[in-house]
């Protein structure tokens, strides 16, 4: 077991250093200028220019940007955001991007997490109904609407809420995001005397948190309900057939006990570790949700630094997909040790691959 | 001669009429088949063909399709056939009349947004740019799943070791984010590729990044295949007579492969589909004036740097809902057809 997981952490930090190497290698390939974020290259001269990359780290020869990067990681510098980085009396200052990817990996923790709790509230319930009443007119709709779930986008689904639900009907509020804690007064003030047109006023509080982001849940949920309820009725009439659910039927135990405690408690054990395998597809589905709600997650951060007017914020997309990968791999390692302590006989290697198409 | 019994016996069925045999009996599967059918005429030869009857182009404008509040209309709509609005006053309540002589023009699905553009071509259009995508990209997964696949469970050991590890690493990869990390730092070369004027730009390159990026489910499929096939008496047979690996591969471990990657491959055009959609969406896809299904659907809802303000005034939830069903109705049809072509080419199933 102990040798198990040490292996599968280096696979972990071998794939982590070869996707940051191809993140690196990509990046030197792309024909936009850094200095860019600096001085407006038209019309600054070359002097300013070689200066601005020097200011950015991007006059050395790439393997020592790299081996610099790498250092810097290790003691955990992500280094400066280019985009914020200003120049004044030799001081280069700018926004930490740990700190950047951190706040952005709350809204998507949040997003995510809650989607799945959401997902879980609904699927469970509805999949033992399904499986107590096989072949019922409710278990056929509901295996006619996971069909039908599996083929709709979850862009689809996004944007058909937020413009009905959201913005037509007015009955949630159609994008945005507001931190858990109250922003504090300053920020408030800061936002009123200088925030451009259409940046929202901040917002906080458990509340109007959750109130936000209920559209993304749902979208969330919706796409994988289906699925969950699918794999909860096929476990549940599997556990159902099981000996020692008719012991305790025989033994007089109300349908209602059978089920949650004898066979519910049995099924949901594989349903948990399946959450943890889906991270991936996950954070996937959660870039697509960020996007049409805005919600300042990592998705979004990544893309608002490639899309750059100005140029491509390396740093910031490095962090981004380290930061993502990192929580895939881990994700995948606690699923895979839940299910070598749950289900022994569950080979090491190769957990089934699900045959339909679920990779976003 | 012809004996009496042989004329008796029942031919022997090959594996391709037993498993169209058993995909007949999947009502379902076959309707969406048709569908299928008919969406790829539709898309092929059917939209220059609509072109030539309704007279004009995807990238046609038409400002008399939206009105002054700058809201395009609905389906079923017949607007001025003119690219340019007649008089320049902004402050006007309604549009003013034309030029004499200028003829009318149908706009099926109605305007596209403030421009004016044809939805129902679009659409069209779109849906052929976003199948290619899908089924190219399919396509290089599958010729890449296929070929390391092979090798991999055919040779095995140290070959099959390197293989699976790298199969492992692609795996692990967050696709979307890299899809689109890819996508949107590479829009200079590759996008210009069109094999003159055959595909579109950007089609070529999304096929060559989508395909790169999910060949891995083709190649287990594969490998998996080919390593219970290897040690059978007809591949022992094979190498008995002197055949070389790469014949064995092709005659012999080819036709057992094929099925079950040909229900596969129409799963996975469905999936790319999704991510063309998606990546587009984003911004790392297929660039404007060219309509694809993933920027149709992002018309009313703008782009990512500046997604379009909210106005009841001006948005039309048409635009929104044909894009929608569109992809739904496309996917949903793959799904069942590959499901379908699964279950039909799977000898096990007993039907």
């Amino acid at each position: 077991m102990a040798g198990y997981v040490l292996r599968r952490v280096g696979v972990a930090i071998v794939l982590l250093w070869i996707l940051s190497v191809v993140t690196f290698a990509v990046y030197l390939k792309v024909p936009a200028d850094p200095a860019g974020f600096i001085v407006d290259i038209r019309h600054a001269s070359p002097a300013q220019i070689a200066h601005a990359h020097h200011i950015l780290g991007t006059d050395r020869p790439a393997i020592v940007q790299y081996e610099k990067y790498v250092v810097r990681l290790l003691h955990g510098d992500f280094g400066l955001s280019w985009a914020t980085v200003s120049f004044f009396n030799g001081h280069v200052e700018g926004a930490a991007v740990g700190t950047i990817v951190w706040k952005a990996a709350l809204v998507t923790g949040s997003l995510v997490l809650g989607g799945f709790v959401l997902l879980l509230l609904v699927a469970v319930p509805l999949g033992t109904f399904a499986a107590t009443r096989p072949r019922s007119l409710f278990d056929r709709l509901s295996l006619g609407l996971s069909v039908a779930a599996i083929s709709t986008h979850p862009l689809v689904v996004g944007l058909l809420l937020q413009l009905f639900v959201g913005n037509k009907w007015k009955l949630l509020p159609a994008s945005g995001y507001c931190t858990v804690s109250s922003p504090s007064k300053a920020a408030i003030k800061n936002w009123r005397l200088f925030a451009p047109a259409g940046v929202q006023e901040p917002c906080g509080g458990v509340g109007e948190w959750a109130w936000h982001l209920v559209l993304p849940w749902l979208t969330f949920a919706l796409f994988f309900v289906a699925l969950y309820m699918r794999i909860v009725r096929t476990r549940m009439l599997e556990v159902l057939e099981e000996p020692w659910v008719r012991t305790a039927r025989a033994k007089g135990a109300s349908e209602l006990r059978v089920i949650r405690a004898h066979a519910l408690r049995n099924a949901i054990a594989p349903i948990v570790t399946m959450t943890a395998m889906d991270a991936g597809m996950a954070i996937g589905i959660a870039m697509y949700i960020e996007t049409v709600f805005g919600l300042p997650g990592l998705g979004r951060t990544m893309i608002r630094a490639l899309a750059g007017l100005q140029g491509y914020d390396l740093p910031v997309i490095l962090a981004v997909t380290l930061v993502a990968a990192a929580a895939i791999i881990l994700l995948n390692l606690v699923a895979d040790i839940v299910l070598l302590a749950i289900d022994p006989t569950v080979s090491r290697r190769g957990r089934g691959m699900p045959f339909l198409g679920r990779a976003s | 001669m012809v004996s009496e019994e042989q004329l008796d016996a029942p031919r022997p069925r090959g594996q391709w009429a037993l498993a169209w045999r058993r995909f007949k009996r999947d009502r379902v599967a076959v309707g969406c088949g048709v569908f299928l059918l008919v969406l790829v005429f539709a898309v092929g030869p059917g939209a220059p063909l609509y072109e030539k009857v309704v007279g004009h182009g995807p990238n046609d404008f038409f400002p008399y399709a939206v009105s002054v509040g700058m809201r395009p209309v609905g389906p079923l709509a017949v607007t001025w056939d003119t690219p340019v609005m007649a008089g320049d006053d902004p402050y006007a309540f309604k549009h003013p009349r034309p030029p004499k002589g200028t003829g009318k023009t149908l706009l099926l699905l109605g305007a596209d947004s403030a421009l004016g553009r044809d939805e129902f071509l679009r659409v069209l259009y779109g849906g052929r740019v976003s199948l290619e995508i899908a089924a190219g990209a399919a396509f290089v997964a599958i010729l890449i799943g296929m070929a390391l696949g092979a090798i991999a469970g055919y040779y095995g050991g140290w070959i099959d070791a390197i293989i699976s590890r790298f199969t492992d690493l692609v795996m692990a990869f967050p696709l979307l984010l890299f899809l689109v990390m890819i996508g949107s730092l590479f829009s200079y070369g590759l996008t210009n590729w069109t094999f003159h004027g055959l595909i579109n730009q950007g089609v070529f390159q999304l096929v060559l990044i989508i395909g790169a990026f999910t060949w891995f489910y083709p190649a287990r499929i594969v490998r998996g295949q080919v390593m219970s096939l290897r040690n059978k008496e007809f591949v022992e047979a094979a190498q008995m007579v002197g055949a070389r690996d790469s014949r064995i591969m092709r005659t012999h471990l080819l036709p057992h492969v094929l099925p079950p990657l040909l229900a596969y491959g129409t799963l996975l055009v469905a999936t790319n589909i999704m991510i063309e959609v998606g990546v587009t969406f984003l911004g790392a896809g297929i660039k404007l004036p060219t309509a694809s299904w993933g920027s149709l659907l992002a018309q009313t809802w703008g782009s990512i740097l500046n997604p379009n303000p909210y106005n009841p005034a001006t948005t039309q939830p048409w635009l929104t809902l044909v894009p929608s069903i569109a992809i739904f109705l496309t996917v949903f049809s793959l799904n069942q057809f590959g499901e379908g072509l699964r279950e039909a080419t799977d000898p096990r199933s007993v039907r």
